[in-house]
């Protein structure tokens, strides 16, 4: 065994590759053991290797800077994170569910309201939340589905279980990494590959492909599919770019589109405009079409909601799916499950404080310290308190925060996340990590073999977010034994 | 399939910059191939090259004489100014940025390694001492990228703007390039009468054509027979005639190419009427303007009709 692993401790926590007595776990033994005996400078050329392909690759993210904005190489860890496909099973299943409950609600909330009426969720979260579109109202999309991507958010705790910590229903991004971080590691740690049943990824694309054309209005062998994009000044352009490219279909900015009067939606050509039956919206609603959202917005293309209102183009995600993106909404999902589809719940849920109910908030107040305390509505891990890491003075402004404004914050119990061993200069080291699957809804449902795995690369940390210092492992969903 | 107007525009500049990354390449390295074998006292100045690049304003805004370090510095290793190399490439590789969905995936790799590689050698190439193997490396690395495009291309619209790009960049670099040959020459007629075959023959090297032009011509380099076979060798890639029969090509496939096609044959029609032998270097000068104002017409017709069509 190399030096770098000889030091490794699991501490606390519960490891995804290494159990408590240090041997490897069994799905993950194979890679472990050949990565053991890499020597120690064998291990450092496979990292530049892997550094190389990233920077020869373009793989890069956006960060938002006052100095303006920067490209950065994408940060990735060579150990890959391994996890058996009979545990894997269980939790595409638990997600299949989730994203169709899910859609039942968007879809009830929409129409006829019956789970408000019955009081299971309190039509007043819903119905005064910026999330909720009125002008979404009585719409209902082919075969009843909103959100057709979905990227949720998974931990571990110590016990080993899988919770899930979010979903994200509006312009979930990842996917594309999740993708490259298999290519990566094809290239650098080939022999990984060789004794090993991992199931593929790459077939992402055509399934978003198939997801998307199930959606036109017209019927046509090869419905007019485009990517919506911000422009490339988004974190997530290289995403846009790579998955219009992985479905052969035209990434389009605002510009390129207008909505005629007849409704239809049209892209600008050098043979004329041409119709667009389908649009895969990288772009937030709000700035989506000046005309019904916001007026300010340079981005979208005006009339787009009335063309998709009319019928003559489908947008995935539908507008107004946000509604149930909404850490508040998030403590109500398993009712959710159990309201539409009679089911009980197959995936954990992280217990939710809702500060909006007096019990709670009384309780979040006094425990705060303990909890993570999150907005209801932000992503990228912005303005969310860590209890145990917190300063007094960061724990009194939250409160006040939360007497402000209860409705905007929910807490969690400060989970213990999973760990794995990860390549920190020169040693393999324990890091926080999380998951992020992504699932597809359509007229049938689908979720990535494995998903997007996060990881802290600082020591202790529990933010895994790329824009603060998160970097990324390759994720394997692995059969049999190795 | 059809191509978004934005997409086709991004194209077509894609490959004018990567044309005049590399046409600058041959540019400087075959002006450096000259300047060596120019007997003493009759030395050329380096600030021709700022003037075939139409880039003496910007170039003495920054520096105050046109001499070897300045202007090397100027067009192989800064950034921010449009004559530089390191300039044309990050643009191409911008447009790639914005194109990847339409384009082979190496593309993006294979421009984002001469980006990175014209960064970093760059600057330390300006001395005499690396500056051949940069410049020929550029030149390569372009070449590679083109090939990679020609073999792997489906010839549809995004190659047909591709090639056009390609096209109508080349014929203007090279009509530049015999500009210099008619104004260096006018401006030392007679009197250097010595030189003038090096001259000729660099700016054909520049082209890659001597060779050709030694097996279909025959050794002796004169004026009047390098201007012939460069603007007219229906044979010849890197010819005026070339370009323009290639660029036909491509746009008569297209909707609305009417006014392309006339600009176009206007161009070849004035190729046909020239006549070296009886021209004097004035006359050559004025009539390589005048192309040259054709070419920008026929780059705004494009534009209008392709790229930038009144709301449809």
């Amino acid at each position: 065994m190399n030096e770098s692993w000889k030091s490794y401790q699991t501490g606390n926590f519960f490891d995804e590759l290494i159990t408590p007595k240090g041997q490897p776990r069994a799905a993950a033994r194979g890679a472990i053991r050949l990565l053991q005996q890499l020597p120690l400078e064998e291990m450092a050329a496979r990292r530049a290797a892997a550094e190389l392909a990233i920077r020869e690759m373009g793989i890069s993210f956006t960060v938002y800077t006052e100095g303006g904005n920067i490209d950065r190489a994408w940060p990735f860890d060579i150990i890959p994170r391994v996890i058996s496909a009979r545990q894997w099973q269980a939790v595409s299943d638990g997600l299949r569910q989730r994203s169709l409950a899910l859609n039942r609600f968007i879809d009830d909330v929409y129409n006829k309201q019956s789970i408000l009426a019955d009081g299971v969720v309190p039509a007043e979260v819903v119905l005064e939340s910026g999330n909720y579109k009125a002008p979404c109202a009585g719409m209902s999309p082919r075969f009843g589905v909103w959100a057709h991507i979905c990227g949720s958010d998974l931990v571990r705790d110590g016990d080993g279980k899988f919770y899930v910590l979010e979903d994200n229903l509006r312009v979930p991004s990842g996917v594309s990494y999740m993708l490259e971080n298999r290519e990566i590691t094809k290239r650098v740690l080939p022999e990984l590959f060789e004794n090993y049943s991992i199931l593929p990824v790459d077939d992402y694309p055509s399934k978003l492909y198939q997801t998307l054309a199930s959606l036109s209005p017209r019927e046509r062998r090869r419905p007019c599919i485009v990517v919506l994009t911000p422009g490339i000044y988004n974190s997530a352009y290289f995403e846009h770019a790579y998955l219009a490219q992985g479905m052969g279909a035209e990434l389009v900015e605002g510009s390129d589109l207008l909505v005629a009067d007849d409704d239809c939606v049209y892209m600008r050509t050098v043979d004329g405009p041409v119709r667009v039956d389908v649009i895969y919206r990288r772009i937030d609603e709000e700035f989506m079409d000046p005309e019904a959202f916001r007026p300010d917005s340079m981005l979208g293309a005006p009339g787009l909601m009335r063309a998709w209102k009319a019928g003559k183009v489908a947008i995935a995600n539908a507008p107004g799916s946000g509604v149930a993106d909404d850490k508040v909404i998030y403590a109500y999902v398993p009712e959710m499950i159990r309201y539409y589809l009679k089911e009980k719940p197959l995936l954990a849920s992280v217990p939710t404080y809702l500060c909006m109910r007096e019990k709670d908030r009384e309780y979040v107040l006094n425990n705060l310290d303990k909890l993570v305390v999150k907005p209801a509505n932000e992503s990228g891990g912005y303005g969310i308190m860590v209890g145990p890491h917190s300063s007094a003075a960061v724990r009194r402004k939250f409160a006040r925060l939360i007497e402000e404004n209860p409705r905007n914050y929910v807490a969690q119990p400060t989970l213990s996340l999973s760990t794995a061993p990860t390549y920190i200069d020169d040693a393999v080291e324990p890091r926080h990590l999380d998951l992020r699957p992504f699932i597809l809804q359509g007229e049938d449902s689908w979720v990535t073999p494995g998903g997007l795995t996060r990881v802290a690369l600082v020591k202790g940390s529990l933010v895994v977010n790329s824009s603060q210092g998160g970097g990324s492992k390759d994720t394997w969903i692995v059969e049999g034994k190795a | 399939m059809t191509m978004l107007s934005s997409v086709a525009e991004r194209l077509y500049w894609m490959a004018r910059y990567l044309e005049r990354a590399e046409d600058t390449a041959r540019l400087v390295a075959a002006y450096n191939h000259l300047i060596m074998d120019i007997p003493r006292g009759s030395e050329l100045g380096w600030d021709v090259l700022i003037r075939i690049l139409d880039a003496e304003p910007a170039f003495y805004a920054s520096y105050r004489v046109g001499n070897e370090q300045n202007v090397l510095r100027y067009l192989m290793a800064e950034q921010d100014n449009v004559s530089s190399i390191p300039f044309a490439v990050r643009w191409a590789r911008e447009n790639v940025r914005t194109t990847r969905d339409v384009l082979p995936e190496e593309t993006w790799e294979q421009i984002n390694e001469l980006y990175l590689y014209t960064n970093d050698t760059a600057e330390k190439s300006v001395g005499r001492r690396n500056r051949q193997a940069f410049l020929e490396e550029i030149v390569n690395r372009c070449q590679l990228i083109n090939g990679m495009l020609a073999s792997t291309l489906p010839r549809d619209h995004a190659y047909r703007f591709l090639r056009l790009g390609h096209l109508l960049e080349r014929s203007d670099m090279t009509t530049r390039l015999m500009d210099v040959g008619a104004g260096e020459i006018l401006a030392r007629d007679g009197t250097h009468g010595a030189i003038d075959p090096l001259i000729w023959a660099s700016l054909l090297q520049a082209l890659s054509a001597f060779g050709a032009y030694r097996r279909m011509i025959g050794p002796l380099v004169e004026a009047g027979r390098v201007v012939d076979f460069v603007f007219r060798e229906a044979m010849l890639p890197r010819s005026v005639a070339f370009c323009l029969a290639g660029a036909r090509e491509e746009l008569k496939p297209l909707k609305s190419h009417q006014a392309a096609l006339r600009v176009l044959d206007r161009g070849r029609r004035k190729l046909s009427r020239l006549n070296p032998d009886h021209m004097t270097r004035d006359e050559l000068h004025r009539y390589i303007d005048e192309f040259q104002s054709l070419l920008s017409e026929l780059h705004g017709v494009i534009t209008a009709t392709w790229f930038h069509p009144d709301t449809p």
